[in-house]
C-alpha cells in the first residue's frame, strides 16, 4: 500500500498542477484572444488606408493564386469606383519571412507599400522599414528593379549592406504587381462572360 | 534558511554579487539574442523579472506540497504558464514587442535563470523572501541585458533607445512628448556605425569584453572570476545522471 | 527535393541555431573543450531534434490545433520534451549501453536546451508540414553540430596560447565564438544564390 502511496500521491499532485495552470491560461486566453484579433484586424485595416490611401473601403475579393500559390486580396473602393487594389506577399528575406503589403491603383502603379511582418537584421535589413526606402516604390509599375550604385529608369536604390533584404522586398512588391495583373484580367474575363450571356 | 540575511541583501544580490548573466553565467541565450537594441533588451528584462516573480512567488507558496521527485516537472509547469501568460499579454498590448522579440519570448521558459532561482531558492524559502529574490535576480538579469544592448546599440546602429514609441504603445500614442530614441551616429558623414556590433559575431565579441571587464573588477575584490562550469550553467543538473557529474569532475566537460 | 535541399543548408548554414540565432549557447560553451564529447552532446541534440519534432507535430496539429488550444503550446511541448528525454534514457540504459555510453550522459544536459524547444516553435510558426518540419530539425541539428565541432577544434588551438590573465577562461572563449561566428556571416546568400 505504501509504494501505491508513493506512487500515487506526486502523480495526483503534479496532475492538479497541471489543471490548475491549463485552466488559468484558458481563462487569460479568453480574455486576450479577443484583443489580439481586433489589434491585428485593425493595424491590418490600418495598414491598407496606408498604401493606398485613395480609397475608402475595401473590398475582400475571391484569393488569387500565382506560382502554386494563394493570396489574399483587397480591392479598394471610393464611391462608386475602384481606386486599386492591395496584396499581402510573403519572400524570404536575410532573417527569415518579410510579410509586405503592396496598394497598386487602377492605372498599374504602386501607391504605398508597408512592411508588415519582417526579422531582418537591425541597422542593416530593417531599415527596409523606414519610408526612405519604401517610398522609392511609389508610382513605379512592373518590373521593379534594384541598383547598387547608377539608378536606373524603374529601379530603387539598394539599402547600403543589406542588398538581399531591398532585394527581398523587391521581389515581393514585383508579386503584387503580377498579382494586379491577375486579379485586373480575372475582372476582364468575367465581364466577358458576362458580355456573352 | 540558515542564515537570517536582511531583505535587502536578498534584493541587491543580483545585481552584483550574484549577477545572473555576469557572474552566475546564466541565461547567456538571449543575453546574446535580444541585446541589438536596448528597447529589446528592456522588453526581454520586464518579461523575465514578471515571471521570475511570478514562479518564485507560486513555486515557494506550493514547496511543501510539491514532493520532490515531481518537483522539476512541477516547476516547469509554474514557469511555463507564466510564460505563456506573459506572451499573451505582450501579443495583446504590445505586439511589437511581441514580433522583434519572436521566438525568444516563449523561450523565457528554458531560460536557465528562473528554473535555476526556483530549484536554488524559491523551493527552500518563504514568499516574501522568494518574490523579493526574484525581483533582484529579474533586475539583475536586466540591467547585465542594458549594459549589453547599450553598447551595441551605440556602437552598431548609432542610435540609443531607438524605437521607445512601440514599447510605450501600452500606454497610448505620442507618450514621453514622442519621444523615439536618440539618433548618434546618423551614418550620413564620415561616421559610420560599426554595424558588425549588432551582428551575431558582436554579441558574442561584446559579450565577451563585458566578461572580462567583471573578472577584471572581481580579482580586484579578491573573488573568483565567473566561469562556465559544464553542468552547473544547467537547470538540470540537479536531477542530472550520476555520470554526467562524475563527468564534471573528471573534467572531460 | 529542391525546397528539402535549401531548407537543410538555410538550417545548417544561413540560420546556424548557435552561431546566428543564439540558441543552445549553454552547451556550445560548457561542452565544447574536446572534440569527442562535442560530437557526443551533437550527436544527442540531432537525435532529441528529430524525435521532439516528430512527437510534437502530430501533437500540436491534432490536439491542440483541432481545439483551439494554441495557447498550451509552451507547456506541453516542454513537458513532452523533458518526458520523451527521460523515456530515451532509460531505454538506452537499458537496452543499449554502449549508444548510452556514447550518447545517453548527455541526454539530461538537453532536456531544456532551448535549441530544441526553440527548433519546435519555429517550425511551428513558418507552418511547415511534417516532413519539411523533421527536414529542417534535422538541418538545424547539423547545424549545431558543425558549430560544435568546429569550435572545438578552435578552442584545442587556443589551450596552448598566452592569453592575458583577465581574458582567460570565458572571455577568450566568446571571443572566438564571435570569430566563429564572422565565418558564418560569409554564408549568406549562399543558399539563395544556389537554388534560385
Amino acid at each position: 500500500m505504501k509504494t501505491f502511496k508513493e506512487f500515487a500521491v506526486p502523480t495526483l499532485i503534479l496532475f492538479l498542477i497541471c489543471a490548475v495552470a491549463a485552466t488559468l491560461l484558458a481563462l487569460t486566453n479568453d480574455v486576450t484572444a479577443p484583443k489580439i484579433q481586433e489589434l491585428a484586424s485593425q493595424t491590418e485595416l490600418a495598414a491598407r488606408k496606408k498604401v493606398l490611401a485613395d480609397a475608402e473601403e475595401f473590398v475582400q475579393q475571391d484569393r488569387i493564386t500565382l506560382d502554386g500559390k494563394e493570396y489574399e486580396c483587397f480591392k479598394g473602393v471610393k464611391g462608386d469606383q475602384t481606386s486599386g487594389y492591395v496584396f499581402t506577399t510573403v519572400v524570404k528575406g536575410y532573417g527569415g519571412d518579410i510579410k509586405v503589403m503592396t496598394g497598386v491603383d487602377a492605372q498599374g502603379r504602386v501607391s504605398g507599400v508597408e512592411i508588415l511582418e519582417i526579422s531582418e537584421t537591425a541597422g542593416l535589413g530593417m531599415n527596409a522599414k523606414k519610408p526612405d526606402f519604401l517610398n522609392q516604390f511609389i508610382g513605379k509599375t512592373f518590373e521593379i528593379f534594384v541598383s547598387k550604385d547608377k539608378p536606373g529608369e524603374n529601379s530603387v536604390d539598394a539599402l547600403t549592406g543589406a542588398t538581399i533584404s531591398s532585394r527581398a522586398v523587391t521581389s515581393a512588391v514585383n508579386n503584387a504587381l503580377r498579382l494586379y495583373e491577375a486579379a485586373t484580367n480575372q475582372v476582364q474575363l468575367l465581364n466577358g462572360q458576362g458580355g456573352e450571356q | 534558511m540558515a542564515e537570517k540575511r536582511s531583505m535587502g541583501k536578498e534584493f541587491t544580490k543580483g545585481f552584483i554579487s550574484e549577477n545572473p548573466v555576469l557572474r552566475l553565467v546564466l541565461g547567456t541565450c538571449p543575453t546574446l539574442a535580444v541585446t541589438t537594441s536596448v528597447v529589446n533588451a528592456i522588453g526581454m528584462g520586464i518579461a523575465a523579472t514578471i515571471v521570475l516573480i511570478g514562479s518564485n512567488i507560486v513555486i515557494s507558496a506550493l514547496r511543501k506540497i510539491i514532493p520532490s521527485k515531481v518537483r522539476i516537472p512541477a516547476f516547469v509547469v509554474v514557469i511555463a504558464s507564466f510564460v505563456t501568460i506573459v506572451q499573451m499579454l505582450v501579443k495583446a498590448f504590445v505586439p511589437v514587442l511581441d514580433e522583434s522579440l519572436g521566438v525568444y519570448l516563449p523561450l523565457i521558459v528554458v531560460n536557465c535563470i528562473i528554473l535555476g532561482r526556483a530549484e536554488a531558492f524559491a523551493s527552500k524559502n518563504p514568499v516574501l523572501v522568494s518574490a523579493v529574490d526574484g525581483l533582484g535576480m529579474g533586475l539583475g538579469f536586466t540591467t547585465a541585458l542594458l549594459c549589453m544592448s547599450s553598447i551595441r546599440e551605440i556602437i552598431g546602429a548609432g542610435t540609443f533607445l531607438a524605437g521607445t514609441q512601440s514599447l510605450l504603445a501600452l500606454f497610448g500614442e505620442n507618450v514621453l512628448g514622442g519621444f523615439d530614441g536618440f539618433t548618434l551616429i546618423s551614418g550620413n558623414g564620415a561616421l559610420k556605425p560599426m554595424v558588425i556590433l549588432i551582428l551575431a559575431p558582436g554579441g558574442f565579441f561584446v559579450f565577451g569584453m563585458l566578461m572580462a571587464c567583471v573578472n577584471k573588477l572581481a580579482e580586484k575584490k579578491g573573488k573568483p572570476k565567473a566561469e562556465l562550469k559544464g553542468c552547473s550553467s544547467c537547470p538540470m543538473a540537479a536531477t542530472c545522471s550520476l555520470e554526467c557529474k562524475n563527468d564534471i569532475k573528471e573534467g572531460n566537460v | 527535393m529542391k525546397v528539402m535541399l535549401s531548407l537543410i543548408l538555410t538550417a545548417i548554414l544561413t540560420e546556424n541555431f548557435i552561431l546566428c540565432k543564439f540558441l543552445g549557447i549553454c552547451p556550445f560553451l560548457g561542452v565544447s573543450k574536446k572534440l569527442n564529447t562535442a560530437v557526443g552532446m551533437s550527436g544527442a541534440v540531432i537525435f532529441v531534434m528529430a524525435l521532439a519534432t516528430a512527437v510534437t507535430y502530430p501533437i500540436n496539429k491534432f490536439l491542440l490545433v483541432k481545439h483551439n488550444m494554441e495557447y498550451l503550446q509552451t507547456i506541453v511541448f516542454i513537458l513532452v520534451i523533458a518526458a520523451l528525454v527521460q523515456f530515451v534514457e532509460i531505454v538506452l540504459k537499458k537496452f543499449m549501453p554502449p549508444l548510452y555510453n556514447s550518447l545517453g550522459i548527455y541526454l539530461p544536459l538537453i532536456t531544456t536546451n532551448c535549441a530544441v524547444l526553440g527548433v519546435v516553435m519555429l517550425n511551428i510558426s513558418k507552418e511547415l508540414n511534417f516532413a519539411l518540419s523533421m527536414v529542417s530539425s534535422i538541418g538545424a541539428g547539423l547545424g549545431f553540430m558543425l558549430a560544435m565541432v568546429m569550435f572545438a577544434g578552435v578552442r584545442q588551438k587556443l589551450e596552448g596560447c598566452d592569453i592575458p590573465k583577465f581574458m582567460q577562461g570565458l572571455p577568450i572563449t566568446l571571443v572566438a565564438a564571435s570569430l566563429v561566428s564572422v565565418s558564418f556571416l560569409g554564408f549568406t546568400g549562399v543558399v539563395d544564390g544556389i537554388f534560385s
